[in-house]
């Protein structure tokens, strides 16, 4: 006689119980527009101000910009949690650097532990969209671009956030050549061979040629070019609005400016 | 009880009633057996001339190593127990290199002298076993450098994990006489081949062989380091 043969227990298809969390996400993006452009001896970094989840206003007023010392801030946006987070690692590292080197942490510095901070966080990113921008050891305008894990380049300006798509073709139109295809192209500062900072360089031909791009953009154009790409994208990004901080370091030290924006 | 200098020289964690550590005296003393280093500062750069005693006409004088490059801005000199520098100098190429992994950019000179010194001090911790220290180092360091700011800088540390500044530090057996001539004829506005000339010819008043170019080795910090090929080297002596 046959044995009947145990039912096979009913287990259900894998990652069946756990598909009512599969909705929830560590994650929240709380919008945010930054920017920075370099100039010759100076550097503009402006953020809004607004914080957002959703269509829900959280905040009008909370500054995306880290300021490290005169010559050097990380602007970040993105999560404010995560950004909160980043932020307070750097202050810390730079206060440790500023202890144990006495002098405070330069920019090509901080963008090096920036870069490594993040990539850190390789398979859990902080979700942050970031720029370190400020002044470079022979005091020209620096800034520095980021992908979410840490890869990073000098560029002339950059942008990061919700209003990024907004804003960078007006900066590439504005700052670089109206299309890729106009020749000569002018030159910005990501075509330059930076190398370790070294005070025995000598002047490149691309130095040159960055340095008259430099010089070519005086400061107050730079400020009015980042102001009106900030209340362009506030008109159609709703993560953008409310203030934007304006950020302008120079060798005397940092001037700070408030735009107001559109606050639906 | 009356206590003898000898029931508080074993410790290198016991202070004796007078206040002193006798091992961490002792391994000073142990640098005034080595030979002599010689370190001369210039706004130039940084020369170290050092000694090497080839005791046998059988021994390869370029396997005798005294002055060591830490970092590309970066070398040291030493005397003393030279085994004990390896360490010290293993150490600083890996607090140079964290650095420039870190950060980009060259260590600042003290600080990588005041990590050597921070290691130096570790003899009096308790885990004697894994990577503990029984005793302090026997041997110092001329660490000559140039910073990104402020240039060429020396500095000298002992086994005590003192560090002081220099302009011109002479340490091992012919110190003495040594450091007497580099006061006698330093001057703050040395060019780099008078520095040559000052380390090396003070090196051969106090030597006992004749200075030729496989018993000296001269380094030199500037800004960049760079070893003294026996050509070069044979080329300062021509100009004593």
């Amino acid at each position: 006689m046959a044995a009947a043969l145990p039912v096979r227990a009913q287990v259900p298809a894998a990652g069946a119980e756990v598909r009512q969390h599969a909705t929830w996400s560590p994650y929240d993006d709380n919008g945010g527009t930054v920017v920075a452009v370099a100039g010759d001896d100076y550097c503009v970094v402006a953020a809004s101000t607004r914080m957002s989840t959703g269509y829900s206003i959280l905040t009008r007023d909370k500054t995306k910009i880290l300021r490290l010392n005169p010559k050097c801030v990380v602007a970040s946006a993105g999560m404010q949690a995560d950004m909160e987070t980043l932020h307070k690692m750097l202050h810390m590292h730079h206060v440790k650097y500023h202890f144990n080197h006495r002098k405070p942490m330069s920019c090509p510095a901080t963008a090096q532990l920036l870069s490594n901070t993040l990539y850190y966080k390789r398979f859990f990113p902080y979700y942050t969209f970031n720029l370190c921008a400020g002044l470079d050891e022979e005091g020209r305008g620096a800034v520095y671009t980021y992908d979410a894990i840490g890869s990073y380049e000098r560029v002339g300006y950059g942008c990061q956030g919700s209003g990024k798509e907004l804003i960078q073709p007006v900066l590439d139109n504005q700052l670089k050549a109206a299309s890729p295809l106009v020749l000569p192209q002018q030159q910005w500062l990501s075509s330059l061979p930076l190398g370790r900072p070294c005070s025995h360089q000598q002047t490149s031909p691309a130095l040159t040629n960055l340095q008259q791009w430099l010089s070519s953009l005086p400061l107050e154009q730079a400020v009015d070019l980042v102001k009106g790409a900030f209340v362009s994208a506030g008109e159609r990004d709703i993560y953008t609005g409310d203030d934007v901080e304006i950020l302008v370091i120079t060798k005397e030290g940092v001037r700070t400016d408030r735009l107001e924006l559109k606050r639906d | 009880m009356f206590l003898t200098r000898s029931e508080y020289d074993r410790g290198v964690n016991t202070f004796s009633p007078e206040g002193r550590l006798f091992q961490v005296e002792y391994a000073i003393e142990a640098i005034k057996l080595g030979s002599t280093a010689i370190a001369v500062r210039t706004d130039e750069g940084v020369v170290m001339a050092v000694e090497k005693r080839v005791t046998s006409p059988l021994l390869e004088p370029s396997s005798i190593e005294k002055v060591a490059e830490i970092d590309e801005h970066i070398g040291v000199a030493m005397s003393g127990l030279t085994a004990d520098a390896r360490t010290l100098i293993d150490h600083g190429r890996v607090e140079t290199q964290q650095h420039r992994f870190t950060y980009n950019e060259p260590m600042p000179l003290e600080s990588v002298t005041q990590s050597l010194c921070d290691l130096a001090l570790r003899f009096g911790e308790d885990d004697n076993d894994e990577g503990g220290m029984s005793r302090p180092f026997g041997v110092a360091l001329l660490v000559a450098g140039w910073d990104a700011e402020g240039g060429p800088v020396l500095f000298h540390t002992d086994p005590s994990g003192t560090y002081v500044k220099y302009d011109a530090k002479a340490i091992g057996s012919g110190s003495e006489g040594a450091q007497t001539a580099l006061q006698e004829s330093y001057r703050k506005d040395m060019t780099l081949k008078e520095a040559e000339v000052l380390a090396l010819s003070t090196l051969k008043q106090v030597m006992e062989e004749k200075v030729t170019a496989t018993n000296v080795d001269i380094a030199r910090v500037a800004p960049k380091w760079h070893l003294y090929t026996p050509e070069e080297v044979e080329e300062v002596i021509t100009r004593l």
